[in-house]
């Protein structure tokens, strides 16, 4: 497919990030050394299984990394400024105002004795500079965006459902509107129904407002649902990029064939898992991370780490079978 | 049950471990060791260097006499050596403590896993009854007791922990409900085990951390009690606590005298023990909470 | 007429909240209403209850498992009431019905090295005879399983991956072989990549040890792969039952329609057709509308019947039941 360049400058462009934390054991080397490029007006996903370092690579591309954690090196470049290296007050101008986050468990996270119309005036007030007035109304008009009905702004969290804090999570989010929003397993703990209108509001942000959306997520299902564009992590680095359809298709990196052929799906008859177990950060494997799990390992990739090729336009894969 | 004694061996040294994390940990148990060797061996040097004298019989030495070599403390109004005085303090005070420590910590323990796995009625009796505890003023009755009876380090040990087993009754039984929702003990229920195996090989163990501080306040609050009882001139006189040193000097007056070195010894060891027991709770909260956060980043 | 291997007939099971003696209760929740399923015993079946988040599921393995007592309604095992069964032959019973329960990560004493759990269920159960035997069994079950036993024995549960616990619980079921698993959401909380590993023991369970399992799950696209047949739980209630083909491919109760069109498939090919309406899915008159249908607060297709009384579940075509005036004769 044919790439128009305006969408395909990049939004966010993450190189070779390290994110690791010292612990008396040694150090855990959750991200080591992940790449990858966003456009503009997509939705982007980043999945992984549990482990992989997924979360702490979104921390570390907002700077929430907090002491053991540290960021040895790498570069997250959003509209051509490293983020890692600006001051914190410039950082603050652009969190919230043209980045967003929706946390992990955001939902949890909101105060329960605070109506949620304070809560969302507050978020909104602290990033944005308008009166008290008219952030209380856009935080309305938020809420109605995401479909919920105007008396939520005066009700308290814990009378909500999950799906509707996660809303409100996801209104206060865009009130500003970012350019750019990134959430961590927006879905979980939801329910299938909920699960699908939480996906659909997501990728609507794309649509409507030409968001780049990055989600991130375990659930392969989510993904194939919504995403345009996919990196797959293993191990604290992205081991394949590329499209939604070529990734689930034809999968190249053996990981990824392993992992697509190891979901169950409705009408699916062959389901087939990957044998051997997740590695531990504190000692990744030599050469490929993936070698003592893959099927078609030769004697280079205990030696040596593939680095990652761009085989076709927009197709990235780091194995190698392809180098 | 074999199962839990080798279980137990392999904990030893898991328990070690828990020193590594908690430096306040490791003078409190420090503190304490000290504090029990010299309760234990000094008795037993006492017998070479007091000429075969126990530390408490009256008048053997000299009155009065200033330190010295054979005497680092000095000796007292009644002619004993005060060092070997203080020590013998040292080791009835520990005695007391511990035995009516332990007591009240058994009952407590008891209590508490039965009441927080039984619930119900069972629950609700046994609460009433540890509130009714609580409630009931335990001095005026130990007062009242120790006065009309001739109570011995037994007796007095089991009376102190009749009244001060409920203080951590509450949190053990707390902690007892917690653990169990936990789904191990429905496993436990599908393998066959009934509510004793229950209560005792799987919900206990889980509880030691909080028995050990148990064990820990009900110490240091009988030895207190035993204290303040000693003030008011109760007590068996044959257990030589610390507590019936302080209330022999304020009855003859050692203040006034300006004897303060003989007092501040008294207290000073007293305090010791408070120490290092308050040292070894806060240490035993510093290596069970907060470790390490486990950061593997999803 | 084949004898049934669980039975519930129905069962509901209410909970009260709050209150100190239990005699001044301040809210109850019907968590299970009035369910009613057969699981067969002439063959052996994977059963899957689906439902999601609050429609009772746990409670119902909970109560086949003996863990909780139901508040009105009978439970059948093998014909004879589970109540009878605990009270005259506990033992028997649990060496037939066991769990495997979802969190790897609470349902092991972390006390205790994890081997321990295979011990007890020997000594309790009496299946081995002598300690060379009782290690030897062990060991066999989990080669069986595909687990190395040099990895696994002497180790405790925070030293093993949610995997490897999940999968140890499969070695205990493997030494028991029980004649029904009660499983809850068993691969919910362990790697996508290990799910299919661990389904796959189940159905060899069911085909080659002939031990049937009734699966709890909120995935439909698990159910589809592993179950034989599936039970629609909403709210409590059962409001279809049939083949697992049947039932995903061609859903008759209006909750099972929705449910299989919210399902988010793995596969870019297959997206929703359809946008859900968020202001229809959750809004605050969610909640079960007193005597009537379940889903009648939700439902696009609900009269006034529905709201008053509670459908029953027939069977309106063979194997295949639904609660739902859509279907029934009831007007």
């Amino acid at each position: 497919m044919a790439c128009e360049s305006e969408r395909c400058m990049s939004m966010l462009e993450v190189q070779n990030l390290e994110v690791y934390y010292e612990s008396v054991w040694g150090n855990y080397k959750a991200v080591d050394g992940a790449s990858f490029k966003t456009h503009k007006n997509e939705v982007f996903s980043i999945a992984g299984e549990s482990g992989c370092g997924k979360s702490t690579l979104v921390d570390g591309i907002l700077r929430l990394i907090k002491p053991p954690g540290h960021i040895p090196s790498g570069k997250v470049i959003f509209e051509g400024t490293n983020l890692l290296k600006i001051p914190e007050d410039e950082l603050r101008g652009i969190r919230w105002v043209k980045m967003a986050y929706v946390p992990q468990g955001a939902m949890n996270s909101l105060n329960p004795i605070i109506r949620v119309e304070e809560q969302m005036t507050d978020a909104i007030l602290d990033h944005g500079s308008m009166s008290k007035e008219e952030a209380r109304e856009l935080a309305g008009s938020m809420l109605k965006e995401v479909s919920l009905p105007v008396e939520v702004a005066r009700m308290y969290p814990h009378e909500l459902s999950g799906g509707m804090k996660q809303r409100v999570i996801i209104a206060t989010a865009i009130a500003l509107k970012p350019i750019l929003i990134i959430a961590d397993e927006p879905t979980t703990a939801l329910d299938v129904v909920v699960q699908k209108g939480i996906l659909q509001l997501l990728e609507s942000l794309k649509e409507k407002y030409g968001m780049t959306v990055i989600v991130v997520s375990h659930d392969m299902a989510a993904h194939a649902q919504i995403a345009d564009r996919i990196a797959i992590m293993y191990a604290g680095k992205v081991m394949e990029i590329g499209s939604i359809y070529d990734v689930f298709e034809q999968p190249l990196h053996p990981y990824t064939k392993g992992l697509i052929s190891a979901i169950p799906a409705i009408g699916k008859k062959y389901v087939k898992g990957i044998p051997g177990l997740a590695p531990s950060p504190l000692n990744w494997p030599q050469g490929c991370r993936f070698h003592p799990r893959c099927p078609h390992a030769m004697d280079i990739c205990s030696e040596v780490e593939p680095t990652m090729k761009e085989v076709s336009p927009e197709r990235h894969v780091a194995c190698h079978l392809y180098q | 049950m074999s199962q839990l004694l080798g279980t137990l061996k392999q904990r030893a040294s898991a328990f070690i471990s828990l020193f590594k994390r908690s430096p306040t940990l490791i003078v409190g148990v420090a503190l304490l060791s000290l504090i029990i060797f010299l309760a234990i061996f000094a008795p037993i040097i006492d017998q070479y260097r007091l000429e075969g004298h126990k530390a408490t019989d009256l008048g053997y030495f000299e009155k009065f006499l200033p330190p010295s070599l054979k005497h680092p403390l000095g000796t007292d109004h009644f002619g004993r050596d005060v060092l070997g005085l203080h020590l013998t303090g040292l080791k009835f005070s520990l005695i007391v403590g511990a035995l009516a420590g332990s007591v009240a910590t058994l009952i407590s323990v008891c209590i508490a896993v039965i009441a927080g796995y039984r619930g119900g009625i069972i629950d609700s009796i046994l609460n009433g009854v540890t509130n009714s505890v609580l409630v009931i003023p335990s001095l005026p009755i130990l007062i009242v007791v120790a006065y009309y009876t001739r109570l011995d380090l037994v007796g007095m040990c089991l009376t102190l922990a009749a009244f001060s087993w409920p203080w951590s009754t509450r949190v053990i039984r707390a902690q007892v409900l917690t653990l169990k929702e936990r789904t191990f003990v429905d496993l436990a229920r599908v393998s066959g085990q009934n509510g004793f195996e229950i209560m005792f090989a799987e919900i206990l163990p889980n509880l030691i951390p909080y028995i050990i501080v148990g064990l820990g306040f009900s110490v240091i609050g009988a030895i207190f009690a035993e204290t303040g009882l000693r003030i008011i001139g109760l007590g068996p006189p044959t257990v030589v606590s610390l507590g019936l040193l302080l209330q022999q000097a304020l009855q003859y007056g050692l203040l006034t005298q300006k004897r303060y070195a003989e007092v501040m010894s008294m207290i000073l060891l007293l305090i010791s023990i408070f120490i290092s027991l308050n040292l070894i709770n806060k240490g035993m909260d510093e290596a069970f909470n907060p470790r390490l956060k486990k950061v593997t980043g999803q | 007429m084949s004898q049934s291997l669980v039975e519930l007939k129905n069962v509901s099971k209410v909970f009260r909240i709050g209150g100190g003696l239990g005699l001044t209760s301040r809210r109850t929740i019907k968590a299970v209403d009035s369910v009613s399923f057969t699981i067969p015993s002439d063959k052996a079946t994977i059963t899957a209850l689906v439902g999601e988040s609050g429609s009772g599921k746990t409670t119902i393995a909970k109560i086949i498992l003996g863990l909780i007592e139901p508040t009105s309604g009978e439970v059948l095992y093998r014909n004879r009431r589970i109540s009878d069964w605990l009270k005259k032959n506990r033992m028997g019973y649990l060496r037939e019905v066991q769990p495997i329960f979802q969190d790897p990560y609470s349902v092991y004493n972390p006390f205790y090295r994890i081997e321990r759990e295979l011990e007890k269920v020997i000594k309790k159960f009496k299946l081995a005879s002598s300690k060379a035997e009782k290690r030897e069994i062990m060991l066999k079950a989990l080669k069986d399983i595909g687990l190395r036993p040099e990895d696994l024995l002497g180790r405790y549960p925070h030293q093993l991956s949610g995997g490897e616990r999940q999968r140890f619980m499969l070695t205990r079921i493997l030494l028991m072989k029980p004649r029904l698993i009660v499983a809850d959401e068993p691969v919910s909380m362990i790697d996508v990549s290990l799910r299919s590993i661990f389904l796959d023991h189940l159905t060899s369970f069911e085909d080659k040890l002939g031990i049937s399992c009734l699966y709890i799950t909120h995935d439909l696209n698990v159910a589809s792969y592993v179950a034989d047949s599936i039970l629609v739980l909403c709210h409590g209630t059962v409001v279809e039952e049939g083949p697992k083909d049947a039932v995903i491919g061609d859903p008759l109760h209006p909750y099972s329609k929705l449910l299989v069109s919210s399902i988010a498939i793995p596969d870019p090919k297959r997206r929703w057709k359809e946008k859900t309406d968020l202001t229809s899915i959750e809004s605050f008159e969610n909640l079960k509308v007193g005597e009537g249908c379940v889903f009648s607060a939700r439902c696009p297709y609900a009269r006034e019947v529905c709201k008053q009384k509670a459908p029953p579940l027939v069977q309106i075509r063979s194997e295949r039941k639904i609660a739902c005036f859509l279907y029934s004769n009831f007007k």
